[in-house]
């Protein structure tokens, strides 16, 4: 072969796709080495049949890549980046969500086996499972890409019409199978490919509406959104609301799925408190149809005074429902309905789902209320003077100044924090606690010290473990004792563990802050470590080595007036009392950020010396991001020792340490939102994968995740505001590959 | 005075550790000299060359039994080899894939770790997939490592504390002639110096950086042959050594190759040397290897002999 | 220019800087070499001199970047503060002593915006803490509303206002020259110490930032050190200038004088001062500022690299 073929870069590409697809032909399937053969697996998985899928997979990714120029530019086409979105989701809901709690692994092929040998199901159900579900993506796939590509207004609206229908009659077709089994359903299979079809759906509607090009996504939303401010949150909360009276399950115990108009049979002379049985009854329809009329024409119209009515209405209509719920639930419990013990068992996804439809009205209405009337030209004429003299929150940072589709999420991430959990497993709901709370709340802290003031720590998980061993002590769980009038509830504990934390924090900063990124890395790294181990082995005992804390260390109680809580073992409480603490931390370092100190970070961490010449004090700055972040993790780990009872250093292993750096950076670093989104989705991935892969490989799939992400969008997923310019930094261009930073990094 | 019997044997301890720590130390500053960054996944370069140098191995000697003595030279020397050339590929792939892209893109400097953090756990968990996950894997026994071939005092040297020290000697003298006499050494301490001024000067950093990569890479793969050679081994033996390799070199000075050499034997030999004394205890070992650290490190914030990689040679 | 009062006879505390036989050494290179001087309150004080003169090296020792191993250097920056050594005190405690710089290489926040930038500088001198800023306390709110108005105020002054929510890498050339001397202002220096804030501008921008130097010294009552290599900047507006070569002060007067002084062009032209004393007695209208035209006077971006950069 000749050398100017070899040295080509098609070549070099085709031979590195093809590589890539053997690596994948590896990563995917259940093989596994063994100490007696190390080949077994690499033969198992490339000298086979399946080896040709995988090249042609390489084949396919060197196609895409060589001629991804003449690609791109249909992805400006208007509904492109939608379409490919909702087709997206709707083949990730049919691989790999779970379609059903009962049937085999659950996923659309166990269940659509298992309808195929069942009578009974309406025809449009088995036609789904068996065909018409690939028919049907098949069909709209086509359609709506020639319609999009070719912007063929007419074929647009036919497809937008399809999707919907094709949406509608997966979630008919799931419906029919849950209701024909009877048993309580937690599978999110059937509403994300309504969701994606809607989302085509929707696609489909831009390209037909529009002639413009948006090369930015997040243009076209922000676009969409600003047409009727507010109206299109409260159209997704009127749908799910009459979804959640008409189809949901409201009660549900074993063998039992009663909808909200059986419920009310149901409950029929159970002595159903007369609010509930009035809401039952009719109150439910009538708060559905007047939030939804008052919601919808106030944000069509932008009615200021109908958005506050709106918005105070909804959550009128969610305080009426939970007092229903609570009221069937408690009903429930004392006949020993399924052997329940207390309130707030059995209930279906119905009622909760009703919740957030009326939250999601609320918001909506609160958001056409509170609406800048730019638009209509309003506005005082801005003298020179006024326009000089902003808000008193600059830059993006506060409410009033958030992106309108930030501000939509915002208000979606709330309603979903609040009414999606009691709809979850139960062993969703530890997930959500113990692992993605958790770390979400690690990750804030920890965005302190790594995002705002560039300092890289690799021994955060420390903090999080003087935490957790201060409140042990504290309630009485360590073999020596407190004294006994230092001997507290858990929550009592929060102020010592963070004072605490800050002390170490400010042991751990004071001497070490003359050293420079790396340095720094790894005496964190050494603290961290020096901390595990001495957790391990002291003397005299403390910690009780590696048995950790016994008695386990007690839950937390609220005891205040009239107020009496007691948290046991239901994870749904203690989802609610973090969800209260993150809610909490994130307003403060929300302001904490726009405030001198937040400015100050950015200073030092962009450029120390500048920031020392405008008279920063460097160090101290630099030590109250360590102490700030200390405490937070010092907060974490109050809640989790509190929650989880038992646990021992091994909790507390650098590997831990890496993984919150890891969530910052792969979420955004100096991004509150990003640290969250990394921390969420990093932590919920093993347990979604679980259901995916062999348990023993997630950590090489979400190493790959982490991997791609830093290749192809290094800012992280939400991107800081404050760190965009970064990419392309003062003085040194982009092009210049020589360094990999610029010297002013402060890391 | 027990304790102060036994010092030769655990100064015996002490080089034979250090000089893995070293080797592997070494790559982490060679990287950290051209690059100014953290290369984490480095360690998963050493695992790799534990498990390339062990099918090699296997595949020459078998279950090892009935290899003639003449030959174990030899069989060391294939086993350097192969865990080199799989080191040094791994290496030169990571470049390519997890440094080099992100260079393209001018990404910030937490990427480069992160995305080096991605790698090591994707780099570890496919080994497991692909070999084994089992903790204790060990090569075929084709000669006797714990014979005693000298005795210092109560230090009883055994073959593979000879063969450990030995080619690690000659590894950093060979890598530290590399560095100061020949064109490639050049190339590497002048993008160490100034890569702006470098490149101007003619000198190819895309290469110099993928070579740097390849000459740490060979490193760490020989080390993971010895490391195999001496102790079992795992898909996860990488972290471990790779923290203390790494504290290792930033003990000596990161980016400097001859402090990572000094910082990695001071390392072995603090951990071998301070945890017997009485009232210690083995348990406090990593305690006392980073208490060490932070030490130095604050009356000697850039190591000890300081962090330039051009000023070592 | 007749508004200072230069000599002896100068109250004490009309002095800002009073350094005496300072002497900076980096290992074997001695960067300063027994420079004394004087800046007096309200002046506008340049130092020239070729490069590598020692004049950064100067700076870093002013600002406390560096600490000279001999001499002292006493400051009393804003009006009536009684004079203190600088030896030893950190940068930011010499700022707050009342000493604002700009840098040689700007050295703006990148990621933040020309705004943010000022107020970083304002927000220094403020007293709220962590806690009042997480809850919002008057307080800290009011110090907020002051730092905001005192940025867009001064970003005014500096003629940035309209660009007052750009980030500053986004900012030209000039532009950021004079945002790194706003946010030295936000410190409500009683000095302000501009390193080269010329370099790299065009002649526009040069009479700007000259009104700008004049208006920040009469209107803010600013003392203002001066380096910078543009004759012509440097005669328009200085009061005095001192001139260093190899770290040794070898002149130092009023701009005409300085112009005529056969050391200075000695050392400019790379002659020595005996021959230059002859060139000048032998064309007497030989003055430095014409000389500049084609003598490596005029300086140009590549070659403003001074010995003293800062290395953090």
């Amino acid at each position: 072969m000749n050398r100017v073929m070899l040295r080509s870069p098609g070549f070099k590409r085709l031979v590195a796709c093809l590589a890539g697809s053997l690596v994948l032909a590896v990563m995917i399937g259940p093989q596994e080495g063994t100490q007696a053969d190390y080949g077994y697996a690499f033969r198992q998985a490339v000298f086979k049949p399946r080896v040709f899928v995988f090249l042609g997979i390489g084949v396919l990714m060197f196609l895409l890549v060589t001629y991804w120029p003449r690609v791109t530019p249909y992805f400006t086409r208007p509904g492109a980046v939608a379409l490919c979105t909702g087709l997206t989701t709707v083949i990730a809901a049919q691989f790999l969500l779970r379609w059903d709690d009962q049937v085999g692994n659950a996923k659309f092929g166990a269940v659509s086996r298992a309808v195929s040998n069942t009578s009974g199901l309406s025809p449009a159900t088995t036609a789904f499972f068996s065909w018409l579900h690939w028919v049907q993506f098949l069909v709209i796939a086509v359609l709506a890409a020639f319609a999009v590509a070719q912007r063929n207004r007419m074929l647009a609206w036919v497809t937008a019409a399809f999707a919907v229908v094709a949406g509608g009659i997966a979630f008919y077709a799931h419906n029919d199978v849950i209701s024909f089994s009877h048993v309580a359903d937690h599978s999110f299979g059937a509403f994300t490919t309504l969701l994606g079809y809607l989302v085509v759906a929707v696609g489909c509607s831009a390209a037909a509406l529009s002639h413009e090009q948006a090369t930015h996504a997040r243009d076209s939303i922000d676009r969409v959104l600003a047409w009727r401010p507010g109206l299109p949150i409260a159209a997704v909360g009127a749908a799910a609301t009459i979804i959640a009276m008409t189809t949901s399950a409201w009660f549900s115990p074993l063998r039992l799925n009663a909808s909200f108009s059986s419920t009310h049979d149901l409950f029929a002379g159970y002595g159903l408190s007369p609010i509930s049985s009035q809401y039952l009854a009719w109150l439910g329809w009538v708060l559905l149809a007047v939030v939804a009329i008052t919601a919808l024409s106030s944000t069509y119209l932008r009615l200021r005074l109908g958005g506050w009515i709106a918005a105070g209405l909804g959550v009128v209509a969610v305080l009426l429902t939970v007092v229903t719920l609570y009221d069937i639930s408690k009903i429930g419990a004392d006949n020993n309905v399924d052997a329940a013990t207390g309130p707030w068992q059995n209930l279906g996804s119905g009622g909760w789902l009703a919740c957030m439809g009326f939250g999601l009205m609320a918001a909506g209405g609160f958001i056409a209320a509170t609406a800048a009337r730019t638009s209509t030209g309003s506005a005082s004429p801005s003298t020179p003077d006024t326009a000089f003299v902003p808000s008193e929150s600059q830059g993006g940072l506060s409410l009033r100044t958030a992106s309108r589709s930030s501000k939509n999420l915002l208000f979606v991430g709330v309603v979903l924090a609040l009414f999606l959990p009691p709809t979850m497993t139960e062993f969703w709901q530890k997930v959500l606690v113990s692992e993605i709370g958790v770390y979400v709340l690690l990750a804030i802290g920890l965005n302190v010290v790594v995002g705002w003031a560039g300092l890289l720590d690799l021994g955060f998980i420390a903090f999080y473990a003087i935490g957790s061993y201060t409140t042990a002590y504290l309630v009485g769980s360590l073999p020596h004792k407190p004294p006994a009038w230092l001997h507290m509830t858990p929550l009592l504990a929060i102020p010592f563990a963070i004072t605490i934390c800050i002390i170490a924090g400010v042991a751990l900063g004071a001497p070490t802050l003359r050293l420079r990124g790396d340095y720094l890395a790894i005496v964190t790294l050494g603290f961290g470590e020096i901390i595990r181990i001495t957790a391990v082995n002291n003397p005299g005992n403390i910690t009780n080595s590696t048995r950790g804390p016994s008695p386990a260390v007690a839950h937390p109680r609220v005891h205040i007036g009239p107020v009496h809580i007691t948290w046991g073992l239901n994870n749904l409480q203690y989802w609610y009392l973090l969800l209260a603490l993150i809610v909490i931390v994130v307003i403060l370092f929300y302001r904490l950020e726009g405030s001198r100190l937040g400015r100050a970070w950015a200073a030092i961490r962009e450029d120390e010396v500048a920031a020392q010449a405008s008279g920063i004090n460097t160090p101290r700055v630099k030590l109250l991001a360590f102490a700030i972040g200390a405490s937070t993790s010092g907060l974490a780990g109050v809640f989790f020792a509190s929650q989880i009872g038992y646990f021992n250093p091994d909790n507390f292993v650098l590997n831990n340490s890496i993984l919150v750096v890891a969530y910052v950076v792969f979420g955004g670093m100096g991004s509150l939102p990003g640290a969250m989104a990394g921390a969420a989705v990093l932590t919920w991935l093993p347990e979604f994968l679980k259901d995916q892969v062999p348990a023993d490989d997630r950590q090489m799939w979400i190493g790959a995740l982490v991997l791609l992400m830093m290749i192809f969008r290094p800012a992280g997923l939400i991107p800081a505001r404050r760190r965009k310019a970064e990419l392309g930094g003062l003085g040194s261009p982009p092009s210049s590959e020589t360094r990999a930073v610029p010297a002013s990094e402060g890391l | 005075m027990h304790y102060i019997h036994q010092i030769p044997a655990y100064v015996l301890l002490g080089l034979t550790r250090g000089s893995m720590y070293a080797l592997i130390a070494l790559g982490y500053t060679l990287v950290y000299g051209v690059l100014q960054l953290l290369n984490f996944a480095h360690s998963e370069v050493f695992m790799s060359g534990a498990f390339g140098s062990y099918i090699v191995v296997h595949a020459v000697v078998g279950d090892g039994k009935g290899t003639p003595s003449w030959a174990v030279p030899l069989v060391i020397v294939i086993g350097l080899l192969s865990g080199a050339v799989t080191g040094a590929s791994v290496a030169w792939t990571l470049e390519r894939v997890a440094y080099r892209t992100l260079r393209r893109r001018g990404a910030p400097k937490l990427a480069f770790l992160i995305s080096a953090i991605g790698a090591s756990f994707f780099l570890s968990q496919l080994a497991g997939k692909l070999f084994n996950r089992f903790r204790g894997n060990g090569f075929p026994k084709y000669f006797d490592q714990n014979r005693q071939v000298l005795r210092i005092s109560t230090a009883r040297v055994q073959v593979f504390e000879v063969v450990i020290i030995l080619t690690a000697v000659i590894m950093m003298i060979f890598l530290d002639r590399l560095v100061a006499q020949t064109k490639l050494g050049r190339s590497i301490r002048a993008v160490a110096e100034d890569a702006p001024t470098a490149a101007l000067m003619g000198i190819d950093i895309d290469r110099t950086i993928s070579r740097t990569f390849v000459i740490g890479g060979a490193l760490a793969g020989a080390a993971g042959f010895l490391f195999g050679t001496a102790f079992s081994f795992s898909n996860t033996v990488g972290f471990d050594q790779g923290t203390k390799a790494f504290a290792a070199a930033v003990l000596g000075g990161i980016g400097n190759i001859r402090g990572a050499m000094m910082g990695g034997l001071l390392l072995g030999l603090v951990e071998a040397l301070v945890p017997p004394i009485p009232h210690i205890g083995i348990q406090w070992t990593d305690v006392v290897a980073f208490v060490v650290l932070v030490m130095v490190l604050i009356f000697r914030p850039t190591g000890l002999l300081g962090e330039r990689l051009g000023r070592a040679a | 220019m007749t508004a200072v009062t230069v000599g002896s006879e100068a109250h004490e505390s009309d002095i800002v800087f009073d350094v005496e036989h300072v002497t900076l050494r980096f290992g074997g290179v001695t960067s300063l070499n027994d420079v004394s001087l004087r800046m007096y309150r309200g002046e506008i004080l340049a130092i020239i001199g070729p490069n590598g003169a020692g004049k950064t090296s100067l700076f870093n020792s002013l600002t406390g970047v560096y600490t000279p191993q001999e001499g002292s250097i006493m400051l009393s920056g804003r009006a009536g503060d009684p004079p203190q050594s600088v030896l030893g005190k950190k940068t930011h405690v010499v700022n707050h002593l009342g000493v604002g710089r700009t840098f040689q290489n700007i050295r703006l926040f990148p990621a933040l915006t020309a705004l943010e930038n000022v107020q970083v500088g304002i927000e220094a001198r403020q007293r709220s803490g962590p806690i009042s800023a997480m809850l919002g306390l008057p307080w800290q709110r009011r110090e907020q509303r002051e730092s905001t108005h005192f940025a867009y105020q001064l970003l005014g002054e500096v003629g940035l206002a309209p660009k007052a929510n750009e980030l500053a890498a986004s900012l030209p050339y000039g532009e950021q020259r004079r945002l790194e001397i706003a946010r030295a202002l936000g410190t409500n220096p009683g000095v302000l110490l501009l390193d080269e804030p010329a370099a790299g501008t065009n002649p526009v921008e040069k009479r700007e930032l000259a009104q700008l130097i004049q208006r920040v010294n009469t209107d803010r009552l600013v003392s203002v050190l001066l380096i910078e290599h543009d004759m012509k900047l440097v005669m328009s507006v200085a009061h005095r200038i001192v001139v260093l070569n190899f770290g040794e002060k070898i002149a130092e007067g009023a701009p005409a004088a300085i112009q005529r002084d056969p050391a200075v062009i000695a050392a400019y032209l790379g002659t020595s001062a005996e021959e230059a004393a002859a060139q000048a007695a032998a064309a007497p209208d030989v003055q430095l500022i014409e000389g500049t035209t084609e003598a490596p006077l005029e300086a140009t971006p590549e070659d403003t690299r001074d010995d003293g950069e800062v290395n953090p």
